[in-house]
């Protein structure tokens, strides 16, 4: 029966419209640092494209494979805290929006099972298109001949945007618990957006090895310089997000009131 | 009555939100192969009632006891045996007829041909394919009752079933229902707001209003009272305008198909 349930919430998933919009919106990220890259490589371009080359020269970045990789984890992990949590929002919220929550709810099944079969679709979608994002930024690397690449750099990106992807997707069972507390996407898709907002503030106070939504930033350099050595402490402090954000959800799902 | 007999017991059933009693004290017993029908206006907490039956709300006090089993503690096998429709008629809108039942079929053990079959009995062939989302609301409830029906369930707890059916459809909704009562054993536990849909097809009507059960009879009985009460209070034209609305429904059914000789008794709750 945990199998079904896992198979038919791929079906539902793979049904909707949510597989296309993530994959488009993932695309777009790496496609993105590549214009900005293949305008700055050459002042001349950046100057003849008027207010864009300006925009991609404020960015200050170089046009290396070094920045180039390191703003490939900077997009998977504020995907990952923002277009993930879009996607768990959807898959707890659509139960809801379509009025399907009390059919699921009142089967044969335990409900635990609903949740981690939730999350489980999540995150495998979640690892397909960190991969897809990976490959595409990888391809565009190479076919813009940006300098610097050794196979020791490209492990190093690798491995980075996996974990900046990791560490996101432990932050979203906080998100599912928000959309079956309140039955609704709009409250979590608001407060996914609050926090990468107050991650980034947090993240300038000196706390952010403290703050979940600060920990992906501070790993990526999304808010300021790439930290060193991430902290034991905040790797405890994300796994605890999980735990407690999967708890959450189960025990709503389990003994709240699904009316 | 053996306690096998009993179906659903509910003991002191009661269920607060804030400061509004929604259910109040209410003592139910439904048996084995029956037919029973829950009247009630709207808001009078039919559909609370039915939430707490599948385990969906907690009660603020009283049991449930469902195949003897007290919903609420541990696992919730007993479900297996009971199929459902809850107030609306919900499916994924993405999702075609036949896959929303595979889905149910999936989730609740039942063999690969149930789907089949489901989709037949409830007349929905020609939109398998069609996504429920673009069904009409009658057919949408149809593909309600099949996922309720899929896996030949032993009881069947239904909320205003007839909810968007056209005339001929609530007539054969109702000959549906009591087949499977009759032929099937299974037990029905229907709730409604209109009189005429539970006088047709309950072996045994309570009404509740305001949460609280104010009358429980077989249906015969029930129908003699409500026989009485229109001779002694009903005047002659309000007693000509209910037996016009019985004929006018009996005339639509025999104009728009079988129906009509499929349940004679259509329209004649005034009678």
């Amino acid at each position: 029966m945990r199998r079904q349930v896992v198979v038919t919430e791929f079906l539902k998933l793979r049904r909707s419209a949510v597989p296309w919009v993530s994959l488009a919106a993932i695309l777009c990220g790496p496609a993105a640092m590549a214009l900005f890259m293949w305008i700055i490589r050459d002042p001349a371009r950046a100057a003849s494209l008027g207010l864009l080359g300006t925009k991609a020269n404020l960015t200050g970045l170089e046009a290396t494979w070094t920045a180039y990789g390191s703003y490939l984890a900077v997009i998977v992990g504020a995907s990952g805290m923002l277009l993930l949590a879009f996607i768990v929002a959807y898959l707890f919220g659509r139960e809801y929006a379509d009025g399907t929550a009390r059919n699921l709810l009142a089967l044969p099944v335990d409900r635990t099972w609903f949740a981690l079969g939730k999350l489980a679709v999540a995150a495998a979608w979640w690892l397909v298109l960190t991969l897809i994002a990976i490959l595409e930024g990888f391809l565009i690397g190479w076919a813009l001949g940006l300098p610097g690449y050794t196979t020791g750099l490209g492990l190093k990106v690798v491995t980075n945007t996996l974990v900046a992807a990791a560490a996101s997707l432990l932050l979203v069972p906080v998100i599912a618990w928000i959309t079956v507390w309140t039955r609704s996407y709009l409250a979590a898709l608001g407060f996914a957006l609050g926090m990468l907002l107050l991650g980034d503030v947090v993240g300038h106070t000196g706390w952010a090895a403290w703050f979940p939504w600060s920990i992906v930033p501070m790993m990526t350099g999304m808010s300021g310089p790439v930290s060193a050595v991430v902290p034991w402490s905040s790797y405890l402090v994300l796994g605890l997000t999980f735990f407690g954000g999967t708890v959450a959800v189960m025990l709503q799902l389990r003994y709240a009131d699904n009316p | 009555m053996p306690a096998s007999d009993t179906v659903i017991s509910t003991q002191g059933l009661t269920k607060h939100y804030g400061r509004v009693r929604a259910v109040d004290g209410l003592d139910l017993e439904v048996r084995r192969g029956e037919i029973y029908g829950f009247l009630g206006r709207n808001g009078a907490g039919k559909t609370t009632t039915i939430r707490m039956l599948l385990g969906l709300i907690r009660p603020t006090s009283g049991t449930i006891t469902v195949f003897g089993h007290t919903v609420g503690a541990g696992r919730q096998d007993w479900l297996r045996k009971v199929g459902f429709l809850v107030e609306t008629a919900t499916a994924y809108p993405n999702l075609t007829v036949t896959e929303n039942l595979d889905l149910q079929r999936r989730l609740t053990g039942a063999p690969r041909a149930a789907v089949s079959e489901a989709i037949d009995w409830l007349g929905l062939a020609p939109y398998a394919d069609r996504r429920a989302g673009r069904l009409s609301l009658g057919n949408k409830q149809r593909l309600s009752l099949a996922r309720a029906l899929l896996h030949a369930p032993e009881l069947v707890v239904l909320d205003e079933p007839a909810n968007g059916l056209d005339p001929a459809g609530i007539v054969e909704v109702r000959e549906l229902l009591r087949g499977l009562a009759r032929d099937r054993g299974v037990t029905v536990f229907m709730s409604s707001h209109l009189l005429v849909e539970v006088a047709h097809l309950a072996d045994r009507i309570g009404i509740v209003e305001a949460g609280r059960l104010v009358e429980e009879a077989p249906r015969d009985v029930l129908a003699a009272r409500a026989r009485d009460f229109v001779r002694d209070t009903f005047t002659a034209a309000e007693r000509e305008e209910a037996l016009l609305t019985g004929d006018l429904e009996r005339y639509f059914l025999a104009r728009t198909g079988a129906a009509a000789k499929a349940d004679p008794t259509v329209g004649g709750a005034a009678r």
